[in-house]
């Protein structure tokens, strides 16, 4: 990319660690590319997945999320909380067809102002590299757009919030049953409920647009046929989908609108 | 309450940590505090430290918000380059007259911008970082020191150095560029009054300077520096900005040794014949970051004596140092410190078993140790009291924080060698102690501000104000204000916008407030530096004008934008403008809030009645406090009753008793006697206890002082042969059959039992003091009896240190085993019989004893069914934990909480009695209360409707500020805003989005990003 881009970054930090490295760096004079926008939070643990998909929906080039160093949270561990979150936020946005590298999380404690400027830096020059959203991801702009939104949608919802609310309890007390999680097994279970999840917005936001058949809706949305029809038949059984007639052999689907 | 007529104010001296804590804690409790600092700003030695032990905390992130918070406290008067002159009056009512140097700085002016150094021409070394770096003639001592206003060293000023030497001054460049006139060359030294009831000395420490020494060449090779001075080295603020370089070269070091006890321990080089106690600690700590620090495999020696890890979590951090990061320790004596060629070192030593050794180093760090304050014979002189052989404050055990004048207290490296949290027990001990007589005049002297009654905003359309600092060239010189100020006026809301040269100063301020009126703004937004440190002072001129102080958002772009990006002037003005839209778009939504005020029962809850409950109880309520102190056992006085003497050789039976005597008789003190607590339930000011004997009260603090006591062994033929003792046994013994003992040939006490090992992996802290003192006595017994003491490492920390001495000199035998070699006691023919390997001779040698004392590993009982009533944590160990190692060593992290004594760690009687004044004076910060208010940056609804009461974030509540409720809308999240500490885990789980933060809302956060990318 050429040197005349210059990247559109958020920067969240929180108040007690990484905000503080910030204002280090400025009183120690050190010296940053001038693109990162900073949001203050009280703790990284505040981020909500559906802000981090809001940053690249509203066009930003790049999302740097700095917290404390792990241990030195200022509330016990709200930074291991966000890193779960914030993981599982790439999963799903580079699932959608985001560059994974336009979002990092990273620490930079209150005495770290170098640390801070490098990470500025770092971030800058990688995302200088990629070039405007859009243009190094899965797909372009306006598209690119549209399935982040999908994404949002699946991490606004119950069931990725509550497996990564959980993950730490499953991965070291266990669940209810005792059994205790690998990592490797949470993850790959998270990992399905992301398909899953965003398959099914993918369907409801296709089936709000017009009713469709099941071999198209596969074909628009690049689904396996068997897939498709199984998140179908489920979205019909929770109610939020039914049948509106048949066209030729096959039943066409509509979507029925928010259930609560 | 006798003394009605006190002062109802305290003086600390010293505005270190221990000083600090001190001061916050009186404050917080309804006195007025008057501080006194000696250099330009407090901080002490904790602001020039990188990391703290044992949990590796930047020092500065921890320390900064002391800091801040102590600068601004409206009860505590801050008086820096401040020194005591004289003191008259008696406890209750002191005068104290102040000698106020002059600063040469106005600080009502100095918003410290630094202008002033940056044209100054003079240089000198800067003390901050040991003389390593230099700074400016006008200077802050650090970058993040408070007050934040610049000094002119008179000594290195050039104007003043002609003046002074009677010629006509030159230079002033500082005065020449100041934008705001602060620069005062006629400012004079003032002499003040100021009347108090009590004074707390904390003057700290002074590390031993290993100059002039021989041995350790500090003076003289380039690469051998002082602990002090590798701090800094560590620091990211340092000489080599956080790089790990050595001095000489500016080159990678690849092996690095540490020496221990230099100062200490020593009365060959000096006259120090204690243990500096934080040494062998901060040698691992700095061992330990400089290993991860370092870019290349990085070799790190320490050379030692005895390792005396003997604190919390202490010897776990030994152990991973050792076994993890592979950290090598040595236990040696030093020889000589030689150079060689390319400025590397050799060091020769002497191994355990005396063979000469050596070995070479890139660089050598030398251990110093802490020696007294050197202002302290000059304070003892002033105030009265009496210092030791060693210049430290003489205090009791029984009363570990009272200096030998009524009325004036002594906390911190004041009186002795230790570490920060010790240090911070101390001052909140002394703050305790010192408030104690002056309890009939709390409140009396404490100021709380007036403000006009509050606006309602609610329902006008957000009328915005945006205030745009140049901050005298800082901003201004690199970001276009006036074109920020344009920008700022398209946006929407934006109906006032104003730029000024210094937003902070005083008199915009008053103007700010008038324009908030004229224009009708219900909503403000200053672009200047950082709300870190502004936002308090902003958010008053808000109240002041009858604004809700949360309608107001800061735009950094200071910090954030002129300060680093010096050479992309057009690009940084870009920024600010974002910077100040996202400030727009986020204090368009933002909303009034009311500070959540809840009501208090003035009483504490001592869980346990041994000498830390009990002194906890007894100063909580002489401080006119109910308390009730519930006892497992049929009596008061838990462990204290096995003890004979404290280590300065105090008797503990007279203290208890006369404690218990106090306690029982006390008419604000009730003793549940065979009671344990059946249910707990309520939040910080209003729990409600019932106990196992059916009694039910309410109170507003806990306090857990459960104790610990010496752990079962099976271990050296315990409970089989009646001579081997615990070591309780052997105090009795000495105590019950004088003759007995007398009469023995020789004894063992095998130290480390149960401690130290596997099972166990901490030390026990206070058996390596117990046995020596034992040993002594018993030689006073009977000086012909062989004594044998079999120890791993001998941990007579401080001042202890002497009595090991004292045991060597009267010829009690030290042998050193390995946890891998461990005597071996075998009964042969009915007599006891003893193996150890020698640790010299490398030998097995056989003891023959009339008896063998063990001294058993202290181990807490019963603490996991509390830690669950109570839902505080407990340790691998079963120790509580506290809130923060450091910082907040008697708090739990849930507020209202609190803990002393045996059940936090194992420690000595001192430290106990210590350690519960200051839960106590702690407490007594809810106590004393009418309301606790608390900010109302917490949980919130926006949504209770959404709610469905499925309790995730309930269950990630790190604060437990969360409950399930059933409503009649069905199951509903309960706020308990008391505990709620305002992270916002909670509102970036609920799927709901039912439950926010205030003032750090969804759409808040989202209107900041929307407006970023709005243009």
């Amino acid at each position: 990319m050429t040197e005349d881009f210059y990247p559109r970054i958020l920067v969240f930090c929180c108040n007690w660690c990484s905000y503080a490295g910030a204002d280090l760096a400025g009183v120690s004079r050190i010296q940053y590319p001038a693109t990162g926008r900073i949001i203050r939070g009280m703790c990284s643990g505040r981020v909500d997945p559906t802000l981090i998909a809001d940053a690249f929906i509203y066009g930003a080039d790049g999302f740097l999320i700095l917290g404390c160093h792990f241990g030195d949270c200022h509330y016990i561990d709200g930074n291991y909380k966000a890193q779960e979150k914030i993981d599982m936020a790439h999963e799903a946005l580079v699932y959608a067809g985001l560059n994974p590298d336009r979002l990092e999380f990273n620490q930079a404690s209150a005495a770290e102002g170098q640390r801070f400027a490098d990470l500025n830096t770092e971030f800058h020059e990688r995302i200088q590299k990629l070039g405007p959203l859009g243009s190094a991801d899965k797909y372009p702009l306006p598209e690119l757009t549209e399935r982040l939104k999908i994404a949002q949608k699946a991490l606004a919802g119950p069931k990725l919030r509550w497996v990564v609310g959980k993950k730490s309890v499953f991965t070291n007390g266990g669940n209810k049953y005792g059994e205790v999680f690998t990592q490797h097994e949470i993850n790959r279970t998270l990992s399905g409920i992301i398909i899953d999840e965003m398959a099914t917005h993918s369907i409801i936001a296709a089936l709000e647009k017009k009713p469709a058949a099941v071999k198209d809706l596969a074909k628009e949305l690049e689904i396996p046929p068997p897939d498709t029809l199984k998140y179908v038949l489920a979205l019909n059984r929770r109610g939020f989908v039914e049948m509106d007639g048949v066209e030729g052999t096959s039943p066409m689907y509509k979507y029925k609108g928010e259930q609560s | 309450m006798e003394k009605a007529n006190v002062t109802g104010s305290v003086m600390v001296v010293g505005g270190g940590i221990g000083g600090i804590q001190a001061a916050l804690d009186l404050a917080d409790t309804g006195f007025y505090v008057h501080m006194v600092e000696k250099s330009p700003a407090i901080g002490g030695v904790m602001a020039a430290l990188d990391k703290t032990f044992p949990t590796n905390d930047c020092s500065m992130c921890i320390l900064s918000p002391k800091l801040v918070e102590c600068g601004r406290h409206i009860n505590i008067n801050l008086m820096t380059l401040t020194e005591i002159e004289s003191i008259s009056g008696e406890e209750g009512n002191f005068t104290v007259k102040l000698k106020k140097h002059p600063r040469y700085v106005d600080m009502d002016k100095c918003v410290g911008c630094g202008v002033c150094a940056s044209k100054c021409p003079k240089k000198v070394p800067n003390e901050y970082n040991e003389g390593l770096t230099k700074r400016k003639a006008i200077y802050v001592p650090y970058s993040q020191a408070v007050p934040l206003k610049y000094t002119i060293d008179r000594d290195a000023c050039l104007y003043f150095k002609a003046i002074d030497a009677g010629k006509k001054g030159k230079c002033k460049a500082c005065e020449k560029f100041c934008e705001n006139d602060a620069i005062n060359f006629d400012d004079k030294e003032e002499i003040i009054e100021v009347n108090v009831g009590s004074i707390i000395l904390a003057p700290g420490f002074s590390a031993f300077d290993p100059s002039g020494d021989s041995l350790y060449q500090y003076t003289n090779f380039k690469n051998v520096v002082t602990s002090m001075d590798f701090e800094r080295i560590l620091g990211a603020t340092g000489p080599t900005d956080g790089h790990l370089v050595r001095l000489s070269d500016h080159k990678e070091p690849q092996k690095i040794a540490w020496i221990q006890c230099v100062g200490s321990r020593d009365i060959h080089h000096c006259d120090n014949t204690y243990c500096s106690a934080v040494c062998c600690m901060y040698a691992i700590k700095e061992a330990v970051i400089a290993a991860e620090h370092s870019k290349i495999p990085l070799d790190c020696a320490i050379f030692y004596m005895d390792m005396r890890t003997y604190g919390k979590d202490f010897d776990k951090y030994y152990e991973r140092a050792e076994k993890e990061i592979g950290i090598r320790f040595i236990r040696s004596r030093i020889h000589t410190i030689l150079e060689l060629e390319d400025g590397s070192l050799s060091i020769r030593y002497a191994d355990e078993q005396g063979n000469i050794k050596h070995e070479d180093f890139d660089m050598v760090v030398l251990s110093i140790g802490l020696e007294a304050s050197r202002d302290a014979p000059e304070l003892a002189k002033k105030t009265g009291i009496t210092l030791d052989k060693n210049n430290f404050a003489v205090t009791s055990c029984f009363s570990p924080v009272s200096a030998s004048v009524p009325g004036i207290y002594a906390a911190g490296c004041f009186q002795g060698p230790k570490d920060i949290p010790y240090s911070v027990m101390e001052a909140s001990a002394a703050a305790a102690a010192a408030s104690t007589s002056l309890a009939p005049a709390r409140g009396t002297l404490t100021k709380t501000k007036e403000f006009p009654a509050e606006k309602d905003v609610s329902g006008e359309e957000p009328r915005v104000g945006v205030f745009v600092c140049n901050c005298g060239i800082n901003i201004g010189s690199i970001v276009n204000v006036p074109e920020v100020a344009e920008f700022a006026k398209t946006l929407p809301n934006v109906v006032y916008v104003e730029d000024n040269l210094f937003t902070c100063s005083q008199d915009t301020q008053e103007k700010m407030a008038e324009v908030f009126k004229k224009e009708n703004l219900n909503r403000v937004v200053v672009a200047a530096c950082t709300p870190r440190t502004h936002e308090p002072l902003f958010q008053e001129t808000l109240k002041a004008s009858g604004l809700n102080k949360h309608l107001f958002e800061q735009a950094n772009i200071r910090d954030h934008c002129s300060w680093v990006h010096q050479k992309e002037p057009e690009l940084a003005t870009e920024k600010a403008k974002d910077l100040v839209a996202m400030a727009v778009a986020k204090v368009a939504l933002v909303k009034p809030l009311e500070p959540v005020t809840i009501g208090l029962t003035p009483a504490a809850l001592i869980i346990g009645g041994g000498v830390a409950g009990m002194v906890s109880g007894l100063t909580i309520a002489k401080q006119g406090f109910k308390v009730h102190i519930v006892e497992k056992k049929d009596r008061l006085g838990g462990h204290a009753l096995d003890l004979r003497k404290s280590f300065k050789g105090e008797t503990v039976k007279t203290f208890t008793d006369d404690l218990i005597k106090e306690v029982t008789e006390h008419e604000n003190i009730s003793v549940h006697l065979n009671a344990e607590l059946e249910d707990v339930s309520g939040f910080v000011g209003n729990f409600k206890t019932k106990l196992t004997t059916g009694k039910e009260f309410e109170h507003g603090v806990i306090i857990v002082s459960t104790g610990a006591g010496p752990s079962d062994t099976r271990e050296y033929l315990y409970g089989k042969n009646p001579n081997v003792l615990k070591w309780f046994d052997l105090d009795k013994k000495i105590t019950d059959e004088p003759e007995t003992v007398k009469a023995a040939r020789a004894a063992v006490i095998i130290n480390c039992v149960g401690s130290r090992d596997d099972q166990r992996p901490y030390c026990s802290k206070i058996c390596c003091t117990h046995a020596i003192e034992n040993a002594i006595d018993l030689k006073a017994l009977n000086p012909d009896m062989s004594v044998y003491i079999l120890y791993r490492d001998i941990r007579t920390y401080g001042t202890r240190e002497e009595l090991y001495q004292e045991a060597r000199a009267k010829g009690i035998i030290f042998i050193r085993y390995d946890l891998d070699n461990k005597p071996v006691v075998k009964e042969v023919d009915g007599r006891l019989n003893v193996t150890v390997t020698d640790h010299v001779l490398g030998r097995p040698i056989t003891i023959e004893p009339d008896f063998i004392t063990l001294q058993t590993a202290i181990v807490p009982k019963g603490h996991e069914k509390l830690s669950r009533m109570l839902k505080v944590p407990i340790n691998a160990e079963k120790f509580f934990l506290e809130a923060h190692m450091k910082l907040r060593p008697v708090d739990f992290s849930t507020d209202g909480m609190f803990v002393c004594g045996m059940a936090h760690y194992p420690k000595p009687i001192e430290e106990a009695i210590t350690q519960a004044q200051a839960a106590a004076v702690r407490a007594m910060g809810v106590l004393s209360k009418e309301a606790l208010a608390i900010e109302p940056i917490v949980a919130a609804f926006i949504d209770r409707n959404a709610c469905r009461g499925c309790g995730l974030c309930v269950a990630l509540c790190p604060y437990k500020a969360l409950d399930i409720e059933e409503t009649e809308e069905g199951r509903k999240v309960k706020l308990i805003t008391a505990a709620c500490k305002g992270c916002g885990v909670c509102a970036a789980t609920c799927y709901r989005h039912a439950i926010t933060i205030n003032s750090f809302t969804d759409d808040q956060f989202a209107n900041q990003i929307e407006a970023r990318f709005a243009a």
